[in-house]
């Protein structure tokens, strides 16, 4: 289906980035489906992790996924943003590490790290303001977790 | 290791660093700027396969098999393509920003030949230019587009190089290219790095300062203390209060006081001397604010002193008193405007080395050459010095005062090799002087049509840790507090006081941006109560030809203030015919130092030995384009043509003096100079000498701007050769709260280049628009400022509103062909008029700086 995007262009962006296959974290993606059923226009499915992804060119940013997603971790993101954080575990450092190999575990570092004052941990996981986000990526190349991802895969590799 | 290709050509990183480090110290690729080296600014925007990166971010490791284009991996037609459509649309100021943006033009114009408007704002919405306010680098990837899709590279619009028209400037290509240099891009062989270690407490005796564990580490060259200045340890620009470096038993002032200078091989050993460094401090309670500071027994800033006050004002003319208690509609309110950082792109640097005389020869980036080489010689104790201007990074008033020029010079002295010292951005942050917080109280009376009676006012600013040029921005801002209207009774008194803040000094507008806040937003007010448009309350006070203004000066037949009113009008009638919400601000600001300051303007013409003539002339470009205006001052009053002539760099020992770029005042007062100059060379013209004939002649023009001081004892006192005036409209957006449109009207006499003109009210507007919306320099308990270059607030590309800049000629002055600096009024106006616009949109009253209640404001 052939749909105009209006720029500036949006995408769905699933904040997990799949690396608990074992399905100990309770914030990150089920593999449940409900989104991949939602979206009309073939934008989302579910790849090798079992884990949701957003295809940025099939997506026109309706956001129908964002509101099917049970967990909640599903958010529309402005494309120009290309810095996003792929994790939603809300648990403290030390239970956050020990579910998952790429979870951010709110270290502060990316905080820290950033000249635009964009990112905040808040509930033990880094959140960004797009309004504010310079899109350097700063924040990914110091992530100690991989948590944080250049979506181009030039900071940080595309998968 | 990593091996990866930059501009077609396979190289290998043998050690890992940030991939801007690689491309400009290994490769030499300085085209990529260091703007800030923390993701920020977007200097150094580099093309990594196919999308644009900022380099101060990547890791070389992580970038095997990557492909990188840096402008000079740019193909030649490239490279004559963005250069023609910078320098036609005039987008090229400082030129600190440009080879990043051009990296954003090519990776948008290689995807999409045809971008939308929005598209392009995007594509450097994440670069940072402080400048141009962005405008002309739209208009130039606009027509870059064009020309890449047709193929072909027009003529210039313009090449009539005479006074008014719109030609490229000078320096368009070695900007674009990033072949021109900065200091920062000087490296020399057996080259230091230079730095100062800073105090840790802004208010603190130093009682000890063991350096010896630093001067043993392997690859440090130098570790200075006070002991070791062979001059004067204290300098300033005007008053000589800052040391160089803390003596023991000194008293430090701010968190950038340096205490020990060390010079090493490489950046690394030189942070690790510098941790060597233990400094014993006795720490001593802050002054935090201007309350503090004038509380009666507080802590002095400074030993010497008796208080906190640097300087007090107080100016008055008729009885403003009596009128204002005698007169129909009175209004006083509080005002209160933030401190604000220039955030120029380039942060100090300087270079030097000892030269074939055995003279300390200093590459800086400074508004003023000879101020340098003053203020160095005073700490070298010797007068074997020379200044070279390198290319300016932007100023804005910020490189006014000292910072790195010394203590290069210093260690060059001592070490009697090459040392670069460049400031971080955070030392830069901290250690310019910024434009000072105003706290205000204002009171102005007006009779039952409007007409002013009178204005009395107090102002108290933070001036924060040294003089600086805090005098003179009070004073101006107490001179201009009045505005440009016809009333003859106005009282203000204002006092400078120290704190341990960092310094605040000269800034784009020089204490006038904040005074005219106050005045402008109770004349928005006093017109409500009358009953009459704000327009027409401007109107009928209005200063005109042949008027006095409250400071007692007659003003001359150049003055236009109606003009610009004149030309908002119809936008401002759409405007409120449409139900849109509108704002207007005016404001006069002088162009040269004026108040009685010898104040000169120095030119000198050289026919060199390849029979052209070189401007010298010891004026800082500092990215407003003072060489072009020279070149077009030249052909408008010789016989030559553009080819004939070559602008020079200021220097100190060929350029003559021609004072501090300040003041609005290098195209007014340099210019004429110039011109006298220009009439002398005509002189050998006219008797028939060809330029072979006239090879390694000189022609000097000098021109003094005379004026009288404050308070002087005459009728009416000419306080300044020339004013510019201006007016801006604000119009916002009903259904976002957003600006629509910013109308921008400014008299500046004769528009030399007025592509340029406009160039410089499009940056003033948006860095003014920073000013009133959103710019925040907070300083937290321990005298530290808080925010980082990237959240400073600054307006970004994809933000702007529609911006339109109207020249408003008119002749008059009888000096410089006519021409009256633009170089601050730009930004004076503005906040006002947004202030206004908000009113008008929500019928809040808001009186303090940046506003509040608006979508640009943002949580803290």
């Amino acid at each position: 289906m052939a749909i105009k995007k209006k720029f500036p262009y949006k995408a769905a962006f699933v904040a997990c980035n799949g690396g608990c296959r074992a399905g100990e974290c309770k914030y990150g993606c089920m593999g449940c489906g409900a989104c991949v059923d939602a979206c009309r226009f073939g934008a989302i499915t579910l790849n090798g992790y079992g884990v949701a992804e957003a295809d940025e060119e099939k997506c026109i940013g309706c956001g129908m996924c964002a509101r099917a997603c049970t967990q909640g971790i599903i958010r529309v993101l402005q494309s120009a943003c290309n810095i996003a954080v792929k994790c939603s575990n809300r648990d403290k450092g030390a239970e956050a590490r020990r579910q998952c190999e790429v979870s951010c575990i709110g270290c502060g570092i990316c905080e820290r790290a950033c000249t635009a004052g964009a990112i905040r941990v808040k509930d033990n996981c880094a959140v960004i303001d797009e309004e504010r986000c310079l899109s350097c990526g700063m924040c990914a190349v110091k992530c100690p977790r991989g948590a944080i991802r250049d979506l181009r895969g030039i900071l940080t590799p595309k998968d | 290791m990593s091996t990866f290709v930059v501009n077609g050509r396979t190289v290998t990183a043998e050690e890992n660093k940030k991939l801007l480090r690689f491309l400009r110290d290994d490769l030499g690729l300085t085209s990529v700027k260091d703007g800030c080296s923390e993701g920020a600014c977007g200097a150094c925007t580099v093309i990594i396969d196919g999308v644009i990166c900022k380099a101060c971010v990547p890791d070389t490791d992580n970038l095997e098999g990557r492909n990188i284009v840096t402008v000079e991996g740019l193909s030649d037609w490239e490279k004559e393509m963005y250069t023609f459509a910078y320098g036609e649309a005039g987008a090229v100021q400082c030129g600190f920003c440009i080879p990043g943006m051009v990296m954003c033009t090519k990776a948008l114009l290689d995807k999409n030949p045809d971008p939308t408007e929005e598209e392009m704002r995007y594509a450097i919405r994440n670069n940072y230019c402080r400048c141009t306010g962005y405008v002309k680098i739209i208009d130039a990837i606009r027509l870059a587009a064009r020309i890449k899709r047709t193929g072909v590279i027009p003529k210039p619009s313009n090449d009539d190089w005479k006074i008014g028209s719109r030609v490229h400037r000078i320096d368009v290509e070695e900007k674009v290219l990033g072949t021109g240099k900065y200091p920062d891009d000087y490296y020399m062989e057996g080259m230091l790095y230079g730095s100062a270690l800073r105090s840790k407490y802004p208010r603190a005796r130093v009682l000890s300062i063991d350096t010896s564990a630093a001067r043993t580490l392997p690859g440090v060259a130098a570790v200075l203390t006070a002991e070791d200045i062979p001059g004067e340890n204290k300098i300033g620009h005007l008053k000589h209060d800052q040391y160089t470096l803390i003596p023991v038993g000194g008293l430090v002032h701010y968190l950038g006081d340096a205490i020990a200078l060390v010079a090493a091989e490489s950046r690394e050993i030189l942070e690790r001397a510098k941790k060597l460094i233990k400094v014993e401090y006795q720490v001593l309670p802050a002054i935090h604010n201007i309350q503090e500071a004038g509380v009666a027994g507080a802590p002095r800033v400074f030993d010497q002193e008796k208080d906190n006050i640097c300087a007090y004002k107080h100016i008055s003319r008729g009885d403003a008193e009596g009128e204002i208690s005698r007169a129909k509609h009175v209004i006083s309110r509080h005002f209160e405007t933030p401190w604000t950082e220039h955030a120029f792109l380039e942060p100090e640097c300087a270079v030097s080395y000892i030269d074939q005389d055995g003279d300390v020869f200093i590459y800086s980036t400074d508004q003023s050459a000879h101020q340098t080489l003053h203020e160095c010689c005073m700490a070298l104790g010797t007068d074997k010095v020379k200044v070279q201007n390198a290319l300016v990074g932007g100023g804005f008033g910020g490189k006014e005062d000292m910072t790195v020029q010394h203590h290069a010079a210093l260690l060059t002295y001592v070490t009697r090799r090459p040392v670069k010292v460049k400031l971080t951005r955070a030392e830069s942050l901290l250690i310019h002087p910024k434009r000072h917080h105003f706290e205000m109280d204002f009171t102005m009376g007006c009779d039952e049509n409007g007409i002013i009676k009178g204005v009395k006012a107090k102002v108290y600013t933070d001036t924060g840790a040294f003089a600086s040029l805090g005098g003179p921005v009070l004073e101006r801002a107490c001179t201009h507090a009045a505005g440009p209207y016809n009333y003859q009774n106005f009282e203000i008194e204002g006092t400078a006081y120290y704190t341990n803040n960092p310094p605040a000094g000269a800034f784009r507008g020089f204490g006038v941006t904040q005074t005219c806040f106050a005045t402008e937003s109770l004349l928005n007010m006093m017109a409500e109560e009358i009953g009459i448009t704000p327009w027409e309350i401007r109107y009928r006070n209005a200063i005109r030809p042949g008027q006095v203004l409250p400071n007692g000066q007659i003003v001359d037949e150049s003055t236009g203030l109606v003009e610009t009113l004149e030309a908002v009008k119809p936008y401002y009638d759409e405007a409120i015919a449409a139900g849109k919400p509108a704002g207007l601000g005016c404001a006069m600001k002088n162009a040269g130092v004026g108040v009685g300051i010898p104040d000169t303007g120095r030119v000198k013409l050289m026919v060199g030995d390849d029979e052209k003539v070189h401007i010298f002339s010891g004026a800082s470009c500092i990215g407003q384009g003072l060489g072009t205006v020279l070149v077009q001052m030249m052909v408008s009053n010789t016989d030559l043509d553009r080819d004939d002539i070559v602008y020079e760099r200021s220097n100190t020992w060929i350029s003559p003096d021609s004072g501090t770029t300040s003041g609005s005042r290098q195209t007014l007062i340099t210019g004429e100079a110039c011109r006298r100059a220009c009439e002398k060379l005509m002189e050998d013209r006219r008797s028939g000498l060809s330029l072979r004939q006239m090879k390694g002649r000189t022609y000097y023009g000098e021109y003094l701007a005379k004026t009288d001081p404050l308070g002087a004892d005459v009728p009416n006192p000419v306080s300044h050769v020339a004013y510019g005036y201006a007016t801006q409209l604000c119009i916002l957006d009903k259904s976002t709260g957003r600006i629509e449109h910013m109308i921008a009207a400014h008299d500046v006499g004769k528009a030399v280049n007025p592509l340029s003109c406009e160039g410089q009210i499009e940056g003033g507007v948006v860095m003014s628009m920073g000013y009133a919306l959103r710019e925040r320099y907070p300083i937290d308990g321990n005298c530290k400022p808080i925010e980082k270059y990237g959240s400073l607030g600054l307006f970004r590309a994809h933000e702007l509103p529609r911006i339109t800049a109207l020249v408003i000629d008119k002749p008059g002055l009888k000096v410089a062909c006519g021409a009256i600096g633009i170089g601050e009024i730009t930004s004076i106006p503005t906040a006002p008029a947004i202030a206004d616009a908000y009113y008008r949109l929500d019928g809040e009253r808001r009186y303090s700086l940046p506003l509040c209640n608006t979508p640009y404001e943002r949580e803290e």
